[in-house]
């Protein structure tokens, strides 16, 4: 009897004591900074190690303020960012948090009301007038200022200028067209030269989203969360043009990003109408140097519809935890206040941001070889003011999987009012 | 209590001499007991800490709903609102149809796989144990990647069945409702498969070979003997597969998130995407979340007790 | 009639083998090509390799990622094993109506899924980490814990006990062993077969795990393998041959495992001890 509980007690305390010790093993060998109480070191997750990451990495050199504190940067994928944070603050556990985090613009409203003690307020720390006015309406919640907007999601139509030429057409013809005239010369395109116009994914709308954005419409009302699908004239136009796409036979159909990546990279497509961010993969293909070019995003033709649009792009929170204030200090001398930040940003990383007293500088006015000597960033930046203003809310992508069936249907031929009543039926069924 | 163990022991010796050393004779019934409990006693704690208390904090959640930590009890709206919630009942029919096709597909295959390799004159045995087994460690990303190429438009699958005269149009397989589930079901069988092997393989080294000898003289073929033999005797792993392979059905996610994410529009979504959409993908209630999650827990407990049943372990 | 049993039992085992292995090799094909080949299927190996481990190595550290893997799923391993075992045993010898009971509900532990309990059992971490650092939130301890007790393998080793020749215990009492000298000398040693399969699979499950890792580490150099390749995959523009370098190597330690373990399988090791 004793010896059973002895030999059992024996075995499994050392295997416990093992498994003990060598996690405190690894922990004393860590930096010990991801205790957020400890105020010489403040936390931040990103993602993408040569965007967002290095951004970061160039913002703890350019930092000019006299805080004494580390900034220690943690790379995670944006997902995992996502996971960890909800996890986390659904919990009521700040411990493990990070003080500073990156939130992509269609999550931030998810994320401010739905912990809404989670964030500290950025108003008395960063002027929101020096930011693109539609950053300003995504990254504020309930008359405060909760994020201090980064990289602009400017969203471009990138085009093979061989193929166009090879079709007859020059840049001056894509540039601020309507998505119809984008169709019509995309059948030219492939009959000259048997090269799909671009990609689509039918499980992610993208595509529709940058349509219904240059008429400044949204899947929801101002409110951020009535659904506004059926009725919605612009999101009826962006369905419309996405069929007709289809119906032209001009996409390639592509279903994951590194297909989507790889159909330009390969040549397969004339052009590829997405965010700025898209822009290093794009040169990724270096025996593509010269023949791009980068014009201004066609249009719904509606009136009221401008040639600007957007994708992605994220702003910067700070958590209320411990060491807030030097997370907002951090922020303020970086990103908040430092022009020749966004200049090397630009520079070395090509990550455009949305601060607009940027934009005089010199690096902004840099010619790049690959786009023919384009002053790819000037152009971008003044698209970037031009974008409209929309309230993204609370259900961007529950709205968007749900959209993704109703656009099946009507690709298979049902009637599109019946299409996007059903699916506003579904979505106010799902959304209580 | 004496008198029932003697009972219970296959060995007819009086009790007395069952026990050499005569301070274990008085206790020895009654110290057993216990001391079967000290077996099962770690595990009952650690599992109630670590498995059961979220599993009651989560089932609470279920009665709650609203954004993040702004939860509320609603009482049973949660569970009236599934019934009303197409994505749910689109998930919960697919997890159905993988579950009622796959399952038995996968444990039949399994089955026969390992007896084969079983075989002890079969030769190249391991590498094809390790063959089939391989699916199951092969990453998700590269496996992805890989399926989506096989059956793309332009993929393997569609030009072959197009050389073979099978078809005389390509099939967009992953856009096409019914075929991206049959995708999903070949490639979780694909997968999971082998892993099911190994618990046949090792269960197989426990049946006794004279058996087989025995009944091989009496003329039964091979495949009397697996009927009469091999699934009898392994019954009780059979029984243990399909449970697990039916929780881990119901549960399944990756496969899905990685092919077709649940895509085209909600023709292949699982529960568990629902789940993990829920939670993570939308503005999150975590409240509805464990009311679906729930769901699975009812389904399994439904279907593990049939299992049960017909393998007719509770006697 | 044999022969002919004989070359279908192999055509079918090989043509099995090809299509379990095919995703396999483009994996390891995958691994000597540029991202580009790569997202476009390519099948043919090519001369990136070296190219492909260098900038793996010298963007990610890998090998901490490795260890720390190989310490959580060797440990949780042993832990499972010892564990489960004992317990399938104590439920399936020494069975009795209340152990029924108490193993019809443990069985339940396992029906739901893993993201429904995350958050209370974060929150249960989250609030020992104070206290209790080394199995507190960013601790490997914590990865261990929940992971290491599994009704899974219980219901695996008392499935398999039910097929354990029951004479073989009462002989082991007989001979004057005690109850838990039966289970080390008898049971064990009887079920090598048993545990090996189970090694095997708790072994790959444990490194695999990917949802409670991620959640509950939160520094770099605690990172395990899984966490580190989600990351390579987190860049606007991934580059999938290092991906796949990285996922190749993540890969063999279980392939590895289950070739060492896969020995233990030889028919009719029963009849041996029995005998």
């Amino acid at each position: 009897m004793k010896k059973f509980y002895l030999m059992l007690l024996l075995v499994v305390g050392m295997v416990v004591l093992a498994a003990c010790s060598s996690g405190d093993e690894e922990a004393s060998g860590g930096s010990g900074s991801e205790g957020s109480s400890d105020l010489d070191t403040i936390t931040a997750w990103a993602w993408d190690p040569a965007f967002n990451i290095a951004a970061l990495e160039k913002a703890k050199e350019a930092y000019d303020g006299d805080g004494e504190y580390e900034v220690n940067v943690i790379e995670n994928a944006q997902d995992d960012i996502i996971q960890k944070l909800n996890t986390g603050l659904s919990s009521g556990t700040t411990n493990g948090m990070p003080n500073i985090v990156l939130i992509e613009d269609y999550r931030a409203q998810s994320f401010l009301q739905a912990y809404p003690d989670a964030f500290h307020p950025l108003t008395d720390v960063i002027s929101s007038d020096d930011f693109a006015d539609y950053k300003i309406a995504t990254t504020s919640y309930d008359g405060e200022q909760y994020g201090l907007p980064f990289d602009s999601g400017v969203a471009a139509l990138y085009v093979r200028t061989d193929y166009l030429e090879e079709a007859g057409y020059t840049v001056e013809d894509v540039t601020n067209i309507t998505w119809q005239e984008y169709i019509e010369i995309g059948k030219d395109v492939k009959e000259a030269t048997g090269k799909n116009m671009l990609t689509l994914d039918p499980n992610d709308l993208a595509q529709v989203r940058m349509m219904i954005q240059t008429n400044g419409s949204w899947y929801v009302d101002e409110d951020g969360s009535t659904p506004n699908l059926a009725g919605n004239e612009t999101l009826e136009k962006a369905f419309e043009t996405y069929k007709e796409m289809m119906d032209a036979d001009i996409a390639k159909i592509v279903s994951d990003w590194s297909q989507f990546v790889g159909a330009f990279n390969s040549g397969d497509v004339a052009s590829v109408p997405t965010g700025n961010w898209i822009t290093p993969s794009v040169k990724q293909a270096a025996d593509q140097s010269g023949n791009w070019a980068v014009v201004p995003m066609p249009r719904l033709d509606m009136d009221g519809a401008v040639n600007a649009s957007n994708l992605g792009g994220s702003s910067w929170y700070v958590l209320n935890v411990d060491g807030k204030e030097q997370a907002a200090d951090f922020l303020l001398n970086t990103f908040g206040s430092n022009p020749d930040l966004y200049q090397t940003l630009v520079k070395d990383i090509g990550a455009l941001g949305t601060y607009s007293p940027a934009a005089e500088g010199d690096a902004y006015a840099v010619e790049d070889e690959f786009f023919g000597g384009q002053q790819l960033i000037t152009d971008l930046s003044t698209w970037t003011d031009e974008i409209p203003g929309v309230n993204y809310g609370l259900h961007t992508y529950a709205i968007e999987d749900i959209l993704v069936t109703g656009m099946q249907d009507y690709l298979n031929g049902a009637e599109l009012t019946t299409v996007l009543e059903n699916v506003q039926g579904q979505a106010e069924a799902q959304l209580k | 209590m004496r008198e029932q163990s003697t009972k219970k022991g296959e060995l007819d010796l009086p009790v007395s001499l069952r026990y050499k050393e005569t301070k274990r004779q008085k206790t020895g019934v009654f110290f057993r007991r216990k001391v079967g409990w000290l077996f099962v006693i770690i595990s009952i704690i650690a599992i109630s800490i670590f498995n059961f208390y979220p599993m009651v904090q989560a089932f609470l959640l279920s009665f709650q709903s609203g954004m993040g930590a702004n939860l509320e009890y609603v009482g049973f709206d949660n569970w009236q609102r599934l019934f009303g919630d197409p994505t749910f009942i689109a998930a919960l029919t697919n997890t159905s149809i993988y579950l009622l096709i796959q399952v038995p597909l996968m444990i039949v295959l399994a089955l026969f796989f390992s007896v084969l390799l079983n075989d002890p004159k079969l030769k190249f045995k391991g590498f094809f144990r390790i063959a089939i087994f391989l699916p199951c460690v092969t990453s998700l990303v590269a496996y992805s990647v890989v399926f989506k190429y096989l059956f793309g438009i332009d993929g393997i699958i569609n030009q072959f069945l197009l050389n073979f005269g099978f078809i005389s149009q390509t099939i967009n397989f992953l856009a096409d409702p019914f075929w991206a589930k049959v995708v999903i079901i070949l490639a979780i069988t694909w997968r999971w498969t082998g892993y099911n092997m190994i618990f046949y393989l090792a269960a197989l080294q426990n049946v006794d070979k004279s058996i087989y000898e025995a009944a091989r003289i009496d003329g039964a073929n091979s495949i009397q003997q697996f009927f009469q033999i091999t699934v009898p005797m392994l019954k009780p792993i059979i029984l243990f597969t399909s449970i697990t392979s039916t929780i881990g059905t119901l549960q399944i996610f990756d496969e899905i998130v990685n092919i077709t994410n649940g895509g085209p529009g909600n023709a292949t979504i699982s529960i568990s995407q629902y789940i993990y959409n829920l939670s993570f993908e939308y503005t999150p209630d975590f409240g509805y979340a464990s009311t679906v999650s729930y769901v699975i827990v009812i389904l399994v407990v439904i279907l593990s007790i049939i299992q049960f049943r017909v393998a007719g372990e509770k006697k | 009639m044999k022969k002919l049993q004989r070359i279908f039992i192999y055509t079918f085992l090989s043509l099995a083998a090809i299509v379990s292995i095919f995703p396999f090799l483009w994996m390891l094909v995958s691994i000597t090509n540029k991202s580009v080949d790569v997202t476009q299927g390519r099948l043919l190996p090519g001369t990136h390799l070296i190219e492909n481990m260098k900038t793996l190595f010298a963007t990610v550290d890998i090998v901490p990622a490795l260890i720390n893997s190989a310490i959580i799923a060797i440990i949780t391993t042993i832990l499972t094993l010892l564990l489960a075992s004992l317990a399938g045993y104590g439920f399936e010898i020494h069975r009795s109506r209340g152990k029924d009971i108490v193993f019809t509900i443990l069985l339940l532990s396992m029906m739901i899924p893993f993201a429904a309990i995350m958050v209370p059992l974060y929150r249960m971490f989250g609030s020992i980490s104070d206290t209790a650092p080394f199995i507190g939130i960013d601790s490997l301890g914590a990865v261990i814990l929940p992971t290491a007790t599994t009704a899974f393998f219980i219901f695996f080793f008392r499935q398999n006990t039910k097929m354990f020749p029951k004479d073989l215990v009462e002989a082991g009492r007989i001979d004057g062993l005690s109850e838990i000298g039966v289970f080390f000398r008898i049971y064990m040693p009887t079920m090598k077969t048993t545990y090996a399969a189970a090694a095997i699979i708790s072994f790959m499950n444990s490194w695999n795990n990917y949802l409670w890792p991620l959640v509950i580490l939160q520094s770099p150099e605690k990172r395990t393998i899984p966490l580190l390749i989600s990351n390579l995959g987190s860049s606007y523009s991934p580059d999938y041959g290092v991906i796949m370098s990285a996922i190749v190597i993540a890969t063999l330690p279980t392939a590895l495992v289950f070739f060492l373990m896969q020995k233990h399988f030889v028919a009719g090791m029963m009849g041996s001890v029995k005998g």
